[in-house]
């Protein structure tokens, strides 16, 4: 069987079975087809319902039972993560797993079009150490990315002195995984 | 769980969690949709033989029956006995805790999601010399893991349940 314990593990090593089998094209179907619309359909219809309310509601008890490390902040106009300890990231880290050539895209894979169906865009960052940061705003809504500690404070993931890495992928109001420049 | 876990993968957290199994189910339906039944069959060879390549090195040296006792532990409401013996290592599983958390959660099961339990462990069990066969399914099954030989009658796929 395989299991949810080391579900990333096996989760990772699926995307390089799917890109050998049909490139780049296929595993951006399967993070949007696969997961966004059908394994986390559950986080599809609150946003959708929900809006900010929603995304509290998905990404509270989720990340808590991943175990992972990080801060919410929310306003009428902004749904922000700053994420301290990517429980899925630090689990392929500790164990040496990397098959697929930038994981963390798949969370921009599914979340992406997710947020694109459900009216908003996203200001993002992921430096590849297990840590990153989201910005969801409505998609009429023109505000550009918040300052560092502008929005979180002290809780604000790009204040660690961690933070900056060789290889950090941005990416600006933006609904597509390919949406992304490197800085 | 400690860097010396018989599980390969070692995580800090001690029991999964289940939202992943609506993740497997829906990788397992992609892959089908996209290649058929027979490209998912692959797909669970090739990650049985790559992927759980640890899993095949501790099942040649006897590990089988430690395995999934240590495996079933960390997954969310299994209920699993397993048993030894000198022929075979026998799991009774009572409870599947992936058919559980989707029928809890009302979601559309792939039919064939049991079968993947033979497909992988199949391709796990060669490398170290044995092999398994699973009857049941769509919630409980019995799978026996116990050494290949020329007379072991091969795998009856009708043996194992339609999942709904």
């Amino acid at each position: 069987m395989m299991g949810c314990y080391d579900f990333c593990g096996h989760y990772e090593w699926t995307f390089e079975w799917l890109n050998r089998l049909g490139g780049h094209e296929l595993v951006k179907a399967y993070w949007d087809e696969a997961i966004h619309r059908d394994s986390q359909l559950h986080a599809s219809e609150l946003i959708r319902e929900k809006g900010f309310e929603g995304m509290k509601e998905y990404w509270g008890p989720t990340l808590a039972d991943e175990g992972a490390v990080y801060e919410r902040t929310m306003t009428k106009d902004v749904f922000r993560i700053d994420m301290h300890e990517c429980p899925s990231k630090g689990f392929l880290i500790r164990n040496g797993l990397d098959q697929y050539s930038d994981y963390c895209n798949h969370c921009m894979g599914w979340i992406g079009p997710l947020m694109k169906q459900a009216g908003f865009v996203i200001d993002h960052e992921h430096n590849h150490r297990g840590q990153c940061w989201w910005e969801m705003r409505r998609k009429d809504n023109a505000t550009p990315a918040s300052a560092p500690g502008e929005l979180s404070g002290e809780d604000d993931v790009r204040l660690r002195p961690g933070w900056q890495s060789e290889h950090t992928d941005h990416y600006e109001r933006a609904t597509d995984p390919d949406d992304k420049t490197a800085i | 769980m400690t860097s010396d876990s018989v599980l390969p993968y070692p995580d800090t957290k001690t029991v999964g969690h289940a939202d992943f199994y609506f993740a497997t189910n829906a990788t397992f339906r992609f892959i089908k949709q996209r290649h058929g039944i027979e490209g998912l069959r692959r797909y669970w060879q090739d990650i049985g033989r790559e992927y759980y390549r640890p899993v095949s090195e501790r099942w040649s040296k006897n590990g089988v029956a430690e395995y999934w006792r240590a495996f079933f532990a960390a997954e969310p409401s299994a209920q699993v006995q397993v048993h030894e013996s000198p022929d075979e290592v026998r799991l009774e599983v009572k409870i599947c805790p992936l058919i559980r958390h989707l029928r809890e959660h009302g979601r559309e099961i792939v039919p064939e999601i049991c079968q993947h339990c033979y497909f992988v462990s199949e391709a796990i069990a060669q490398p170290a010399g044995l092999a398994v066969r699973v009857c049941g399914g769509n919630g409980s099954c019995t799978q026996r893991f116990m050494k290949n030989h020329a007379a072991l009658e091969p795998q009856n796929l009708e043996d194992i349940a339609t999942a709904s």
